[in-house]
């Protein structure tokens, strides 16, 4: 404290130097470097806090069984502890559920965003009586706890439609297979359930648009369909990167929806969140390096893309 | 239409005066002519007649053709195409399978054969009232809830005015505070199980280094809530910092300022000028927070399987484990319709209140 | 190109709490073939959705709107053959200037590319943005983007043109710029306009003529000076003319008007229009008032200045009448009423002095207190003789 003073009354000094307010200048300089230090401090410990758990898990993926006993949890490996074994098995055990989970993240990613963007553009673009009821039934949309769907869900997909033998013809066909059935009923429930968010992602962009330059349009002998054809998609682009970035990230991590219609861990349609949860266990015990390994190789593409994009993401979540 | 029509209308005036000037007049006309030259009065009594049903079928045709087009030019018509397929597609996933999912909450459907819908009633509510566990789920649902969101609250707030004034690499800080937004339940769950380990995870090991400790933070039933709390926590309060933002960067700089000129100081500013301002998002963030709590189930199911630990266990993992480990899938979806009701009890209000202050 | 008419057109909103709201209410109004009309009232008068619904941007509650002849209630706003500069300009900021003047063409016409880039081109020329035909209009300053709005829908060649007050969000020299400039454009296209602008100078020196609204009724349609000097109602006169018409709440009693702090005889001509009505409102034009060196006639009066507001070209004097110079009934000189004198600017006129004022007769308006209506209006012969100031 008492050097901090001596720096800053040197250059107040230097500044000022016949200035007898200087003495008040230094107090509430120093008070707020002080503040600043602090600041700083808190915001540093936060981020401990917040990677502390991340961190932890990479450098015990990399660690022996042996090492994991023997090393602080949030240490790396000695040089005789350290292996790529575990990445390398839950690679192996997590591929075919990364291409699973991409088969239906990106085709139902896609869908929401357009179907949520067309959406939005009917119930805010386009002005009509009745408007606020629908809209709010697409809010309530995003709030409903899956569980209040998931037994008439696998109902339906199970007993009522049976895709695999509806599209038996198409199995005969090249890179299609039986398990492909599972994959298109995931598509069309993600589908589904996230277009309401994705609806009112985009609506929250479609307000802010200027009602004059819709009507300018429309004017100008554009139909609804050539209004959001030129003026409306060109102009959401920016929005589609978020709906994309944040649709991605939900379906890509969500659950529920892969046990109750994949159910079991070992079906050629498991998802890489379905895999993972049954990873690692044995009955001499959890594997935490292979577990930890696990972790990350299915969180690989949402953090390569959270990395990337972090803004849009944080532009998704807000709404 | 209008060219042709005014041809023959043109065509018949030609003829002469006498068989009347209007083609509305047709039976003026066709009476008029009887009494003329034959031949003239039959080519008139043609052009008359010929005229008048064109007009006469041409204006009907013409009104009912402009009432459907009134009918189809109408903006809801217009626009159904756009918000209609989404609608239908989302409506029947989510509204027509809540119906659904009642009508089979009135059924005794236990896994065999198809669901009898014949004899339906209150049986499976009647028996969610006489069971312990039930109860049990609901007091632990309840203060997951309201654990879960205040802390969110809170610490999304100390997070968002850190960061919210001229902060070096705020958005580096920014950034890795949401990362764990980014991951799936399922991920979280391995880390935080790992943190927890009763011998080599973290949490033990560091209190250890103070004397405390080990505690058995997946196992201890009066620690395990708690500890899952903490992790969602950790995994959520990035989302309630990024709400905060959001609202502290829509308050004016001269707000700022002028409580600043006023004297106020950074605490006592933020206490009576800022802070008050934030309710709004406080509202919505705390609204998809308890909703997020609603949906805890896969962290859950990720530590504990279908059965987690006594003390932590919820509504939402309590009707999963009925309906896909015991097969009670009518009794499942009963509980299934209880956490629907909790859940419109936080939107409806919600939703009213937005569409009061002209939000929707 | 093309006569545009409102019959008895009419409408109503219903308010989310049920209540109605009637924002135009039957307005009959026609607009001639190559006219330029002018809406103009106070903001919520209705002139707005008087405009929209002629551009098929509001439904019509009641009545008929005809473009040569043929209802277009119906008639969905693209198939209108109407174009419309709005007051945000409504350029689409992710196209070119050149492609926002060619969308309209694209979209409503079957015109090939060649065509377009020749119209396009050819109405950048006449509106000078020719040179800005490649930016997008957030490379444009507010002039520019305000021209190639009007560029938009003059290279539509409308059968009318709607322009929604169109030079609101210039600054004042550039707004006098384009008054003048548009003027000359309407004068040589010669497609009608409707334009609508709170702003009475706009509505005064641009229209062929004006039609002023109030509260969604129609109140007059006539050329800016007819407004001007006839004005049908107490509204026009006051809403027309700055500074505007002074007004004074009078009796009349036995051929005179007798106001709170003066009396005003009249004579029979005068007194013809008004029998019958008695509680009247007296009007007379600021610059219509003289200021003379004695007291002569009836019709003069003694007032003091209060407020000299020197503009340059003119003075506006605010006055109080002498409470001294008034008959009994005005005792307390306390709420003493003001009006407001225009005099020329080089005339010497300060705050405290006396002067006395003249209210010619053949200057004077009266309108009916109640119902607001014009009962005389000041004879034109010697109006058209002194061009009054705007």
């Amino acid at each position: 404290m008492s050097r901090e003073t001596a720096t800053s009354d040197s250059v107040a000094d230097r500044e000022t130097a016949s200035d007898d307010r200087s003495d008040g200048r230094i107090d509430r300089r120093t008070l707020a470097s002080v503040r600043r230090v602090g600041l700083y401090a808190a915001l540093l410990g936060l981020v401990a806090f917040y990677l502390v758990p991340v961190e932890t898990g990479l450098v015990t993926s990399f660690k022996t069984s042996e090492a994991v006993r023997t090393t602080l949890p949030f240490l790396p490996p000695g040089p005789g502890g350290a292996t790529i074994e575990k990445w390398q098995f839950a690679f192996g055990a997590l591929s075919n559920g990364m291409v699973n989970s991409m088969l239906f993240t990106v085709p139902s990613t896609l869908l929401c965003a357009i179907l949520g963007s067309m959406a939005a553009y009917g119930l805010t673009l386009v002005d009509w009586r009745g408007q606020v009821a629908v809209l709010a039934l697409f809010i309530a949309g995003i709030f409903i706890p899956y569980q209040a769907v998931i037994i008439p869900l696998t109902e339906f997909w199970s007993v009522w439609v049976e895709l695999d033998e509806r599209l038996a013809f198409l199995w005969a066909l090249p890179l299609l297979e039986e398990h492909h059935a599972t994959i298109l009923e995931l598509i069309v429930t993600h589908t589904a359930y996230g277009i309401p968010i994705c609806t009112i992602l985009f609506r929250a962009q479609y307000q802010t648009m200027s009602w004059e330059m819709i009507e300018a349009a429309r004017l100008d002998g554009a139909s609804l369909w050539r209004v959001y054809r030129r003026i409306v998609l060109p102009l959401s682009v920016p929005m589609f990167a978020v709906v994309f970035i944040f649709q991605f990230t939900q379906v890509w991590n969500e659950f529920l929806f892969s046990l109750t219609i994949i159910r079991s861990v070992s079906d050629p349609a498991a998802s890489v969140t379905l895999i993972l949860s049954g990873l690692g266990e044995a009955l001499e015990g959890v594997d935490f390096p292979l577990r930890m390994a696990g972790a990350f190789v299915s969180a690989l593409p949402t953090l390569i893309v959270y990395v990337l994009f972090s803004d849009q993401f944080a532009e998704g979540v807000r709404v | 239409m209008r060219d042709e029509l005014r041809a023959v209308v043109e065509r018949w005036r030609d003829r002469g005066t006498e068989t009347g000037g209007d083609g509305a007049a047709d039976g003026d006309g066709a009476t008029k002519t009887d009494g003329g030259t034959e031949t003239g009065g039959d080519t008139a009594t043609d052009g008359g007649t010929e005229t008048g049903g064109d007009t006469a079928t041409t204006g009907e045709f013409r009104s009912e053709r402009s009432r459907i087009r009134r009918i189809l030019d109408r903006d809801i018509v217009q626009s159904a195409p756009f918000w209609l397929p989404p609608f239908l597609l989302m409506g029947f996933f989510v509204y027509a399978a809540i119906g659904w999912n009642f009508a089979i909450s009135l059924t005794d459907y236990a896994g065999f054969g198809s669901i009898d819908y014949s004899e339906l009633g209150f049986e499976n509510y009647r028996a969610m009232l006489s069971d312990p566990a039930m109860w049990e789920a609901t007091r632990n649902t309840f203060a997951l809830l309201v654990g879960f969101t205040l802390v969110c609250l809170v610490v999304g707030l100390v997070l968002a005015i850190l960061l919210d004034r001229e902060v070096r690499f705020g958005r580096t800080f920014r950034t890795i505070y949401l990362l764990p937004m980014s991951l799936s339940f399922i991920v979280t769950a391995q880390f935080w199980m790992w943190m927890y380990n009763f011998n080599f995870g973290i949490v033990n090991q560091t209190l250890g280094a103070f004397g405390l400790g080990p505690y058995s933070w997946l196992g201890n039933p009066q620690l395990v809530l708690g500890s899952v709390i903490f992790a969602l926590v950790w995994q959520f309060s990035g989302y309630t910092m990024v709400v905060y933002l959001a609202a502290l960067r829509a308050i004016p700089n001269d707000q700022y300022e002028a409580a600043k000129v006023d004297g106020a100081s950074t605490l006592r500013m933020y206490r009576r000028v800022i802070v008050p301002q934030l309710k709004p998002a406080m509202v919505s963030a705390s609204v998809v927070l308890v909703l997020f709590a609603l949906k805890a189930f896969d962290f859950l199911y990720a530590i504990w399987g279908y059965r987690p630990r006594r003390g932590a266990d919820i509504l939402a993992t309590k009707m999963i484990r009925e309906a896909f480990n015991k097969q009670e899938w009518a009794y499942a979806s009963s509980i299934a319709i209880l956490l629907f009701a909790l859940s419109l009890a936080v939107i409806a209000p919600y939703l009213y209140q937005q569409h009061r202050q002209g939000n929707l | 190109m093309a006569k545009t008419e409102l019959d008895h057109v009419t409408k109503r909103y219903t308010e989310r709490d049920g209540s109605e709201i009637v924002a135009v209410d039957d307005v009959s109004l026609t607009i001639e073939d190559g006219e330029f009309l002018v809406l103009v009232g106070p903001s919520g008068c209705g002139k707005s959705t008087t405009l929209r619904m002629v551009a098929g941007l509001e439904t019509v509650t009641d009545g008929e709107i005809r473009l040569d002849g043929r209802v277009i209630n119906d008639l969905p706003a693209r198939d209108r053959e109407i174009a419309m500069v709005f007051q945000s300009y409504a350029l689409y900021p992710h196209m070119t200037v050149r492609e926002n003047m060619a969308f309209g063409l694209e979209e409503a016409t079957d015109l090939s590319d060649a065509e377009i880039a020749d119209r396009v081109e050819g109405t950048a020329e006449m509106m000078d943005i020719d040179r800005l035909l490649d930016r997008t209009p957030s490379d444009l300053s507010g002039g520019q983007q305000q021209r190639v709005a009007l560029g938009r829908a003059i290279v539509r060649d409308p059968a009318v043109f709607l322009l929604d007050e169109p030079l609101s969000n210039l600054d004042a020299k550039l707004r006098g710029q384009m008054r003048t400039e548009l003027q000359r454009l309407q004068a040589d296209l010669g497609t009608t306009t409707i334009y609508v602008t709170h702003d009475q100078t706009e509505a005064m020196t641009m229209g062929d003529r004006i039609a002023i609204l109030d509260d969604g009724r129609l109140q007059q349609v006539g050329t800016p000076l007819e407004c001007y000097h006839e004005p049908a109602n107490l509204f026009v006169a006051g809403f027309v003319g700055e500074p505007p018409m002074n007004f004074f709440e009078v009796d009349l009693e036995n051929g005179t008007l007798v106001g709170q702090q003066f009396e005003y005889p009249l004579s029979e001509r005068t007194l013809a229009d008004v029998r019958d009505h008695d509680r009247l409102v007296l009007g007379v034009r600021p610059e219509a008032v003289e200021l003379v060196a004695d007291a002569e006639t009836p019709r003069d009066f003694r007032a003091t200045v209060d407020v000299v507001e020197p503009m340059g070209n003119e003075n506006t004097v605010y006055l109080a009448f002498d409470a001294g110079d008034v008959s009994e009934t005005a005792g307390a000189s306390a709420d003493a009423e003001t009006f407001v004198v225009t005099v020329s600017g080089m005339r010497r006129v300060e705050a405290g002095q006396q002067v006395v004022v003249r209210i010619p007769e053949d200057a004077i308006h009266l309108f009916d207190r109640e119902t607001g209506e014009a009962l005389h209006n000041r004879e034109l012969e010697t109006a058209e003789a002194a061009p009054p100031n705007f």
